[in-house]
């Protein structure tokens, strides 16, 4: 279940992975946005969308996607495209669940500030979290990165820090009340 | 683990459908005699929700922070001309 290391485990990886794949895959979909009357910042709006669709499905699945990075990231990019622009392109191999996930956040102002809080009140359990939940690291990964004795200590955090997030979110649902409802 | 880390623990496991079959069961039917449990599943479902916007956020800023470097570090410049001539207007 855990990601087999595809974009490695620190941020220092992630930076290297992302640097090589920028370089690898951006000239040809920035040639294909362009080819079609999209700017520069289109073409870097839908990469970097592409990027992340990538990051995500390798955290779940690394062995998959290891067959051809630069096509599969173009592949995105163009059914993102094709997205965006509401072109009659046929979307293939990527579900359109995931086409939708640049336009989910912030839908709700007040998920806005709960968000705010928890990046600064909360940011060292949401970081855990995210390796958890988000990067799929290890059990063992995590509890190194983030300095615990072991496995066990870490896995126990983890449970603690869902259950403030948990009380955070409901404490400040019921301040802002129209907060997820 | 206390009980209320156990809980957590529990409804992850229904939330990603890693239980295995005899606590899924179990845990379906403490959900109906148990109100709060049902409680406990809706707010770790938001969390879970939260924590997946809070990830993208930032790893959505590593990857801006990756851009940056290659369009303005010296050391990238072949990369960027090569780029950035594909939008010149002719």
């Amino acid at each position: 279940m855990a990601q087999q290391n595809t974009f490695g485990y620190t941020a220092a990886d992630r930076e290297q992975a992302f640097l090589t794949l920028y370089k690898q895959a951006f000239p040809a979909v920035a040639k294909y946005v362009s080819k079609l009357g999209g700017s520069f910042d289109d073409a870097k709006d839908i990469f970097q969308d592409a990027l992340v669709i990538y990051y995500e499905r390798s955290a779940v699945n690394a062995l998959e996607l290891k067959l051809d990075e630069k096509a599969y990231i173009f592949g995105i990019a163009k059914n993102l495209w094709a997205k965006k622009f509401r072109e009659n392109v046929f979307l293939e191999s990527v579900e359109n669940c995931e086409m939708n996930f640049a336009h989910e956040e912030d839908t709700q102002p007040s998920a806005g500030k709960l968000m705010h809080y928890l990046e600064t009140a909360g940011q060292k359990c949401m970081e855990m979290l995210k390796a958890f939940y988000y990067d799929n690291l290890p059990v063992k990964t995590v509890a190194e990165l983030f300095g615990f004795s072991g496995e066990r200590s870490a896995t126990v955090q983890k449970y603690k820090c869902m259950e403030k997030v948990r009380e955070t979110i409901k404490q400040r649902s019921l301040t802002y009340e129209d907060f997820l409802e | 683990m206390r009980t209320s880390l156990n809980e957590i623990k529990l409804i992850d496991g229904r939330i990603f459908n890693t239980n295995p079959p005899e606590e899924a069961l179990l845990f379906d039917a403490m959900l109906l005699i148990n109100p709060e449990l049902g409680q406990g599943l809706k707010w770790q479902q938001k969390a879970h929700s939260i924590i997946k916007q809070y990830s993208r956020r930032r790893l959505k800023a590593e990857i801006e922070a990756v851009h940056q470097q290659l369009f303005q570090k010296p050391e990238h410049s072949t990369f960027r001309r090569r780029i950035l001539s594909l939008f010149q207007k002719k």
